[in-house]
């Protein structure tokens, strides 16, 4: 295990050393931000003093190599466009998005996996079919239509939801105001609205199959109870490759919230990496992808533990 | 009877809660730092200058007034003499006196991340007079130094000195009418009135700033009143707001101008393809020709949807330089064609044109309007829309035939976009003529202007300036100006400002 914990922690040093060369190498590519922050009128002594002043004077080598000098120190660089700490303006913004995907994660499993297994039980009945119709539209429509459409509903036409913004914040979360809480729901509903079609779609699809396996006929057979069956012996089966795509799409909540966060106002860091990228402030978009990459590596180690559990007959 | 008083309290209280007079703003960008020296852009200028005063500030209409300096002379004209006001404080306490006026511009002069070295660069020296006198002297003369001053707010020397600029940009004291409260990045701003302000006690209480930077977002706050004002009203969105009873709606002209530019100087420019093999802009017909053939009304009324006014000249009417003699001439796509003709290209020529697509209102569908104007005389455009990221840096390096950008005479002045767009590309001015149009008779009217102190007698080199350069020359082609838009609660007094900030003080609520 300690072999394993070392090797994984190897290879994410190695990840983020890759990820950050290429996002430094493009963002270096991608213009000048010092074009952005000056007037157009700037004299070239502006120019120069204020390249020089960020360090975008040097070779890309010499910047590269100050950068990692700098991280060796855990220091990630001043924003350009907002003066302060790179990685500071990154935290910050983190808990916002954070409990934007951990909920609308929470949102759609305990919805999602009974929904799912409700619908393989008897595949043509009503119910399973307007649970499909749901989950269909679920896939298909846009976030940003889902998140407009609520809206209109909720905030313009009867006025009971708050249209945007994040409320009261109390301790890191606006999950424990009330008025957090009325911020949240419009968000949350529909960042999970891919979330929770897919994964019911894959608990039914993983249910169909596993229920007819021959173990399954043979526990019938028993006379073990139906529900047993079905909660015990049927769904530990499917949840392997349940769990592997949570975990993913976990990561890509939290990495892609971009749209969700921008109709909403909602401040999280989707909306600042957006807005970094569009003014070439690399030091906030290497700091916010050093970030994610953690997070990924951290969720897939998660993963990889968990299935441990699961299926005894995997070790790490 | 005891209960009763009770609850009369807690009644005095619910009610002094309701009538406390809070405002709610919806802003189309949050700030970019609480430093008032880091960036010159609009909104962080905007907020900054309710908690920041400076020493002249600018009126609705962008006239200059007395601010923390009550009056000043201008014995030589390179040397302005200040005197400041007395009593006013800062919002921690301490007193406002001129050695706060010579730290503050020794800081935004010389502090290399200033974003405001432009605008102060005229300004060759200050000194400290007396506690309540300061002197300025600049390089040249300079009629507008009273306009630059307006940008630079006073910081206090006792409370910044010997402080990081990252401690500075997240605590800002300055004398203005509201103090910071909590600033939650891309959340909100959220500002106090500062009751010992020196103007008065301001009338709203509490002010949030909230950056709704997506349109529909913004007018979804508006319509659903969390907000009370929001500013920049999409043009889509206008009839919905116009419709709302409970709305107010209010166009304000403002002071940007959208134009084209195109490449006055190469023989041999990169982005055309003309039948002569030569650069079709260098002769003065061939850009005549582009501007009767512009249907700028049809852009105005289809992409601008009305909320934009056709340009005739470089600025609005509200800034010094305006020439009320020049009127937009009409869309006459015959006279072009004619003038094309005569210039030795009746079949047209083949150019791309430059536009940002993030930067301006509809910019990248204005250029998009403009090439389907030109297809008709003959000259066919290609459209090359790109982030404003990519625009500048490759306009910077002049790899560009024919682009479309915008300019704000933001400090009032004509001087702004004559300095700065229409003199010719030397070592002081025309930084920002990325055409490279260049005339020494313009160029001689615009560097003499500069050091006529008399404003009548400046204002006829300003115009005439104009005159040759547009009229005569045509050195670039002027579209329009934009209009800023906003939407507001019925029980909001607000008036909107021609420099597009937000100013809390003149707000009242009914």
């Amino acid at each position: 295990m300690a072999k394993y914990i070392f090797n994984r922690l190897f290879h994410s040093v190695l990840v983020m050393f890759t990820i950050s060369f290429i996002v430094f190498f493009i963002m270096f590519k991608a213009g000048d931000p010092v074009e952005l922050m000056l007037p157009i009128d700037a004299t070239q002594q502006e120019v120069i003093e204020m390249k020089h002043a960020l360090g975008l004077d040097q070779s890309f080598i010499i910047q590269y190599g100050k950068f990692l000098e700098n991280v060796a120190q855990g220091n990630l660089g001043n924003s350009f466009r907002y003066g302060q700490p790179a990685l500071d303006i990154v935290i910050e913004r983190f808990p916002a998005t954070l409990e934007l995907s951990v909920l609308a994660m929470i949102f759609s499993i305990i919805l999602g996996i009974p929904l799912g297994i409700i619908s393989s039980l008897k595949p043509n009945s009503i119910l399973s079919r307007v649970i499909m119709f749901f989950s269909l539209i679920g896939i298909s429509v846009p976030v940003f239509w889902t998140g407009m459409i609520l809206v209109l509903i909720f905030s313009v036409v009867f006025g009971v939801l708050p249209s945007s913004g994040r409320g009261e914040v109390f301790l890191f979360t606006s999950a424990l105001t009330w008025d957090g809480i009325k911020h949240l729901i419009m968000p949350v509903i529909t960042l999970s609205a891919f979330q929770l079609a897919l994964i019911l779609r894959l608990t039914r699809t993983g249910m169909m199959e596993v229920l007819l396996q021959d173990y399954i006929k043979l526990a019938t057979a028993k006379g073990v109870p139906r529900r047993i069956i079905v909660y015990y012996h049927a769904l530990k089966n499917t949840l392997i490759p349940l769990i592997t795509v949570i975990g993913i799409q976990f990561g890509q909540l939290v990495a892609f919230t971009i749209i969700t966060e921008t109709i909403f106002a909602w401040p999280g860091t989707g909306k600042l990496i957006i807005d970094s990228i569009q003014n070439l402030d690399r030091p906030i978009v290497v700091a916010y992808l050093l970030c994610i990459s953690v997070i990924f590596v951290a969720i897939n180690f998660i993963v990889d533990v968990l299935y441990t559990f699961i299926d005894p007959r995997v070790r790490v | 009877m005891k209960k009763l008083l009770i609850v009369l309290a807690a009644t005095a209280l619910l009610s002094s809660v309701c009538f406390a007079k809070d405002l709610k703003i919806g802003i189309a960008s949050g700030a970019l730092a609480m430093d008032p020296y880091y960036q010159n852009e609009t909104t962080t200028n905007s907020i900054l200058s309710n908690i920041f005063d400076s020493l002249i500030s600018f009126d609705k209409d962008i006239k200059t007034k007395p601010s923390l300096a009550v009056s000043w002379a201008n014995p030589e004209p390179t040397v302005w003499i200040l005197k400041l006001r007395k009593g006013v404080k800062f919002h921690n306490g301490n007193n406002f006196n001129a050695d706060d006026v010579i730290f503050s511009f020794d800081r935004v002069k010389n502090w290399d991340k200033s974003g405001f070295k432009s605008t102060v660069a005229m300004i060759e020296s200050f000194s400290k007079i007396d506690d309540f006198t300061v002197k300025f002297v600049t390089k040249k003369p300079f009629p507008i130094l009273l306009r630059k001053l307006t940008y630079v707010g006073i910081l206090d020397k006792e409370t910044v000195e010997g402080k990081s600029n990252e401690w500075i940009t997240l605590n800002p004291v300055g004398t203005g009418p509201y103090k910071l409260v909590t600033w939650r990045k891309g959340d909100l701003i959220k500002l106090t009135a500062y009751n010992d302000h020196w103007r008065g006690k301001p009338e709203i209480e509490n002010v949030v700033f909230r950056p709704l930077t997506n349109n529909a977002t913004r007018v979804a706050a508006i319509l659903s009143g969390e907000v009370d004002i929001i500013n920049r009203v999409p043009v889509v969105d206008v009839a919905r707001v116009r419709r709302n009873d409970k709305l107010n709606f209010f166009v304000k002209p403002g002071l940007r101008l959208i134009f084209l530019q195109m490449d006055q100087f190469r023989e041999d420019s990169p982005h055309i393809k003309s039948p002569t093999g030569k650069n079709p802009f260098l002769d003065v017909r061939v850009r005549k020709a582009l501007f009767y053939g512009i249907n700028e009304d049809a852009i105005v009324k289809y992409v601008m949807k009305d909320f934009a006014i056709p340009a005739a000249q470089f600025s609005p009417s509200v800034v010094f330089g305006y020439d009320p003699s020049i009127e937009r001439e009409k869309y006459d796509p015959k006279k072009a064609k004619e003038l094309l003709a005569e210039a030795g290209y009746p079949n047209g020529f083949e150019v791309q044109l430059d536009s940002p697509n993030n930067r301006y209102i509809n910019d990248s569908q204005i250029a998009q309007a403009v090439a389907a104007s030109l297809s008709k005389i003959g000259i066919k455009v290609t459209v090359n829309a790109t982030p404003k990221s990519t625009f500048w840096a490759e306009n910077r390096k002049l790899n560009t035939s024919f682009f479309l950008m915008g300019w704000a005479s933001a400090d009032g002045d004509a001087s702004s976009i004559l300095d700065a767009i229409v003199h010719s590309y030397d070592t002081v001015k025309g930084f920002g003529n990325r055409g490279r149009f260049s005339n020494a008779e313009v160029d001689a009217l615009i560097d003499q202007s500069s050091a006529i102190m008399n404003p009548d007698e400046r204002l006829k080199y300003l115009q005439k300036a104009q005159k040759i350069a547009l009229t005569d020359l045509q050195c670039f082609i002027p579209l329009h100006y934009q209009v800023d838009l906003y939407a507001f609660g019925k029980t909001i007094n607000f008036e909107p400002r021609t420099d597009s900030r937000i100013w809390v003080f003149d707000i009242s609520t009914q």
